[in-house]
């Protein structure tokens, strides 16, 4: 059952279309691998996907509610957390702050019930409750980030800084975790390490769409891939498939006689 | 770690009442009360800039709001000042909510630019409907605080007591405000604004709800002048209060708690002893000095006194925290 999907999303800036007419389905449970040569639209997909975009036409369905309007918050009060290429983290606050504040429950009226609430609980800080903590940790050590607890996120090794935005997206109990390339800029060492923590995150039943440009990972824990060139979808299937499409090679190398 | 909190927080609470006993100078007095209401003035600037990372420019129009307002209820309708100040400060909340709307969609120096025109229209209001505010020349005659119990709030010493208590109980707001998983997300909002929404936080609220909250403590710290002072001027609402908060604010530490406490406290007494030397030179130094102070403190410690603070102890704990 599709937990995910976008019907003909077209998304165009100005003049320029960055998404033409893209149709697919995420799976319940399954991981997904988006990729695609440089400028053809992964990221325009996600962020379409997450809500800080809204497609020019088209929809986005998720579990049979169309979200193609919602902000950005209100997507991830849905269900769906994303990370970010280049990551967003909040720097000058610790790794623990950093996921506690993706686990504050907003509920409905907003802010003005954090602040009435403030006065009135008897731990009188955010780091001072207890199982808050406690769930923070275990999201921490699931990342390996528990030794770095209490260090600045600005102080955080790259690596690192990629898996808290993991672990922070998680802290908002997500349904659908869409990857924007978890593994760029990382050693092997480092990319076996997050290929492990995905692939973790996908056995507690979480659905995944991931983008790389690192061959070995994609191929790794994709169910499935889909390829998208100059904003068209391309191809979809089983990796092996998809990886010897002839189209596909096409789009990479510029067609036979360039290779 | 906690009690000794505790122990050092009940010794400074008790220095700060026993202060105006052992000085008994009014003028030094004078200046404590300066001080206390600068704390919450700088402090409620410092909850919108110092930790939502919103350049707020016209943090003077609440100040003035409130002292205006509170002014205007005493003199017009007799209203007492008691409530008057806490109806300047609502009032202020309102025009902290109307400003709020444009920060939605600014930032930065344009944000800046418009908070500045927003107090700047009011000081022209204020200078020029003379019928209500008799303009450049302000209100006087402003009625002091009532007094109960045989205490009258007219003398330095038993108004340093209210603006002692006004600043504590603004203290304790901000500080269980920041402490909260509001001020935690206020600061991701500070951090990183998308990276905020991906994870849930609707920062057009957010950012309504910290501009409505600092506006009243603006507004309420400007009552409180006003009824100490017992004289306003459109003065109140340029851009020079602004930046006496700013500069407080960020010789202290911005984002900190502490760090506008110092600062005000710091600042008025320099101010003060500033006005000699501009006796002696027949020169407006003071602005010059503040700027000067200001270049040094952003050049060279980024965090104000606190940032110095947190590092050295950083470094005497020997735990080999970057510097």
């Amino acid at each position: 059952m599709a937990i995910l999907e976008t019907k003909h999303v077209t998304k165009n800036f100005g003049g320029l279309t960055a998404l033409q007419d893209v149709s697919f389905a995420l799976e319940k449970g399954e991981v997904m691998g988006l990729i695609g040569p440089n400028g053809a639209g992964k990221t325009t997909l996600i962020n379409i996907l997450s809500g800080a975009f809204h497609p020019s036409e088209g929809k986005v369905i998720y579990q049979g509610e169309d979200i193609s309007r919602l902000k950005a918050n209100l997507v991830n009060e849905r269900g769906i957390a994303r990370t970010f290429q280049v990551v967003r983290i909040f720097k000058r606050l610790t790794v623990l702050e950093n996921v506690l504040t993706a686990m504050v429950d907003r509920g409905k009226d907003g802010p003005w019930r954090l602040v009435w609430g403030s006065f009135f609980r008897r731990a009188c800080a955010f780091n001072q409750d207890r199982d808050a903590c406690a769930t923070a940790d275990g999201l921490l050590a699931s990342v390996g980030l528990l030794d770095y607890r209490d260090e600045r996120a600005e102080n955080l090794p790259y690596a690192m800084s990629k898996r808290l935005e993991i672990a922070r997206a998680l802290a908002t109990r997500p349904k659908v975790l869409l990857l924007d390339e978890p593994s760029s800029g990382l050693n092997p060492a480092e990319q076996n390490e997050q290929i492990k923590i995905i692939r973790q995150i996908n056995e507690q039943g979480i659905s995944i769409l991931i983008i790389e440009h690192v061959m070995k990972v994609i191929m790794d824990i994709s169910h499935r891939l889909i390829v998208l060139h100059y904003g068209e979808k391309i191809a979809e299937g089983e990796p092996e498939a998809v990886y010897n499409d002839p189209l596909v090679v096409e789009a990479y190398l510029g067609g036979e006689g360039n290779a | 770690m906690a009690a000794k909190q505790k122990i050092w927080a009940g010794l400074g609470l008790v220095a700060c009442l026993a202060l105006p006993l052992i000085i008994t100078d009014r003028y030094i007095q004078h200046l404590l009360v300066m001080s206390l209401i600068f704390v919450i003035f700088s402090s409620s600037w410092n909850l919108i800039t110092g930790y939502s990372g919103q350049l707020n420019m016209g943090h003077a129009a609440f100040f003035g709001i409130g002292a205006y307002a509170s002014a205007l209820l005493a003199l017009k309708l007799g209203v007492s000042p008691w409530i008057g100040m806490f109806l300047g400060g609502l009032l202020a909340a309102a025009a902290g909510f109307l400003l709020g709307i444009p920060a939605l969609r600014l930032s930065g120096p344009y944000l800046a630019i418009t908070t500045i025109g927003f107090a700047e229209i009011l000081r022209l209001v204020a200078m020029n409907w003379v019928d209500l505010t008799r303009g450049s020349l302000g209100l006087y005659g402003i009625p002091p605080l009532p007094g109960f119990w045989g205490i009258r709030f007219t003398s330095e010493l038993t108004f340093y007591y209210v603006a002692l208590a006004a600043a504590a109980w603004a203290l304790f707001c901000f500080r269980r405000i920041t402490r909260s998983e509001f001020g935690l997300s206020l600061q991701a909002m500070r951090e990183d604004e998308i990276g905020a929404e991906s994870i849930g936080i609707g920062t057009n609220r957010y950012k309504l709800t910290v501009f409505t909250i600092s506006a009243f403590f603006g507004g309420f710290a400007g009552a409180l002048l006003a009824h100490y002072q017992r004289l306003i001027s459109p003065d109140m609402l340029s851009l020079g209060e602004t930046f006496q908060a700013l500069t407080m604010t960020m010789i202290g530490g911005l984002g900190t708690l502490t760090g506008p406490v110092i600062g005000a406290v710091l600042l008025t007494f320099l101010s003060e002893g500033l006005r000699f030397v501009e006796d002696a030179v027949k020169m407006d130094v003071r602005l010059i000095i503040y700027g000067g102070l200001l270049i040094v403190t952003i050049l060279f410690m980024r965090g104000g006194i606190m940032g110095l603070w947190e590092r050295w102890r950083g470094r005497s704990a020997g735990d080999g925290e970057e510097a």
